[in-house]
């Protein structure tokens, strides 16, 4: 069942799979065991349009206010990620200031995670032509010309119309959700 | 021969292909951007055009780079220097928070023997050291999407103080047609010009694209900026310490917490750093190992 995302609010939306040569049924069962033992997960990801400070962390505090609940929205795709598979031993929610990554939690090939739990599988269709872009340099883009090429994720708002109800402009299917929790987003390293 | 014929002057003709491989000479010694600090490059072709524009605006002045990560400043006085075009300022000067890109400029300098370009370390957010009898200024600062435009004020009002408040300024900005803070950031930052002195001489709309995973079509423009007559310098400069003015200096809830980014000293500037790789030997017809 779709979760409850209403106008105004906010959603990350991301694209999934293969990552630092491990498939994303084994991350899933993976990040499931983390949050059972330590309460939350670190969800790794690269690329500046998920920039930890610049973007998630102030889209992150403003939307949680507005909804309460952050959501990770994940649309899963075929893909090849071939960073060596090397475990963050640190994390950084500024990049100055270093603690000791949970012997529990693993991120894996990334400089970036996200901080989730109530990670689970769902099956909604998302309408990113009823978002746009929260944050940063493309901010008032509309979501679904904004994601093409390269760009594989965002900080989207949703607008008036809502965006998990049906329409006739072309959607993507939402196969994974996870509620973001603070830090929201961290910079890892080995 | 590929020629660009400039649209700032009838008599410009130049060597693309030259150009292209002296612009290309400069990139490889840039440091890699900081994204962090909105380091973020233009793409190479951009840049040849921006270089022959702002060697023939500054023609015969005296320069100030208010930040210049991209080394727009190398590449008009290299440009210069091989003779690919035959103007250029007089001296520039490159004022920049990043000891890397400083100490790449005088590098690059020293080795191309660019007599008439200099850096100098130095934070905007910290009084201008002069001179204040600079010509003309450039800057291209961070574009202040989440701020209306309070960062690109404060780099522009580092310019107009270079000049002693009676030049010109070139300010590069967003220029993007289907978004609402670039329109904002461009009324905001004219209306600061005009409170200053200043008139908007000449606007060229969305000329340049940038290495920006995150919005790669968003281009920037040229805003010229000139001195009214008389226009005086309002007094002594002053560190920029307002929390209204910083608190989304780089982004929304990011203020500025670094001075200077500090160069780590090498001796292999340039070249493929040793711990990137390791080496795996050839072995000889006997099985052993060079």
């Amino acid at each position: 069942m779709a979760p409850i995302i209403r106008p105004g609010e906010g959603l990350l939306y991301m694209k999934v799979g293969t990552h630092a040569q491990e498939t994303l049924e084994d991350i899933i069962e993976r990040k499931r065991k983390e949050i059972e033992n330590a309460g939350f997960a670190l969800w790794g990801y690269g690329g500046n349009t998920c920039h930890p400070v610049s973007m998630v962390q102030p889209f992150a505090r403003n939307f949680e206010r507005k909804a309460g609940v952050l959501y990770l929205c994940m649309q899963q795709m075929n893909s090849k990620h071939f960073a060596p598979p090397i475990r963050a031993t640190e994390m950084s929610p500024d990049g100055f200031t270093w603690e000791k990554i949970p012997l529990a939690i693993n991120v894996k090939g990334s400089r970036y995670a996200l901080a989730i739990k109530n990670l689970r599988q769902d099956d909604f269709d998302l309408a990113l032509a009823r978002t746009k872009v929260a944050i940063g340099n493309s901010m008032g883009r509309i979501g679904s010309q904004y994601v093409a090429g390269r760009v594989d994720k965002a900080c989207l708002e949703v607008s008036d119309e809502g965006v998990t109800q049906p329409h006739d402009e072309p959607v993507v299917h939402i196969g994974l959700i996870a509620e973001i929790v603070s830090p929201y987003a961290v910079f890892v390293r080995d | 021969m590929f020629l660009y014929h400039s649209d700032m002057a009838e008599d410009a003709d130049i060597d693309l292909r030259a150009a292209f491989n002296a612009i290309s000479d400069v990139v490889q010694n840039r440091p890699r951007p900081l994204r962090v600090f909105d380091q973020i490059y233009m793409k190479a072709g951009d840049m040849v055009l921006q270089s022959e524009l702002v060697a023939r605006w500054a023609n015969g002045k005296k320069l100030a780079f208010i930040g210049d990560g991209d080394a727009i400043s190398v590449c008009v006085a290299y440009l210069h220097k091989r003779e690919i075009i035959n103007y250029g300022p007089t001296e520039i000067a490159v004022f920049d928070f990043d000891e890397r890109i400083c100490g790449a400029v005088t590098r690059f300098a020293d080795n191309e023997r660019l007599d008439q370009i200099r850096a100098e370390l130095y934070n905007c957010l910290d009084a201008f050291p002069g001179p204040t009898d600079f010509d003309c200024f450039y800057t291209n600062p961070p574009w202040g999407a989440s701020n209306d435009g309070e960062s690109v004020k404060v780099f522009l009002q580092r310019g107009l103080e270079a000049t002693g408040y009676a030049g010109e300024g070139m300010v590069v900005i967003a220029d993007d047609p289907d978004l609402d803070w670039p329109k904002r950031v461009l009324s905001n930052v004219q209306t600061f010009a005009m409170q200053s002195g200043f008139f908007v001489q000449r606007m060229m709309p969305q000329l340049h694209y940038y290495h920006l995973d995150d919005a790669p079509n968003l281009r920037s423009c040229n805003l010229i900026f000139k001195a009214l007559p008389g226009n005086r310098l309002p007094g002594p400069s002053q560190r920029v310490s307002d929390p209204a003015r910083l608190a989304h200096f780089y982004g929304r809830d990011n203020p500025p917490r670094v001075r200077y980014v500090r160069e780590k000293e090498r001796l292999d500037y340039g070249k493929a750093h040793e711990d990137e790789y390791s080496l795996e030997l050839l072995e000889d017809s006997h099985g052993t190992h060079h």
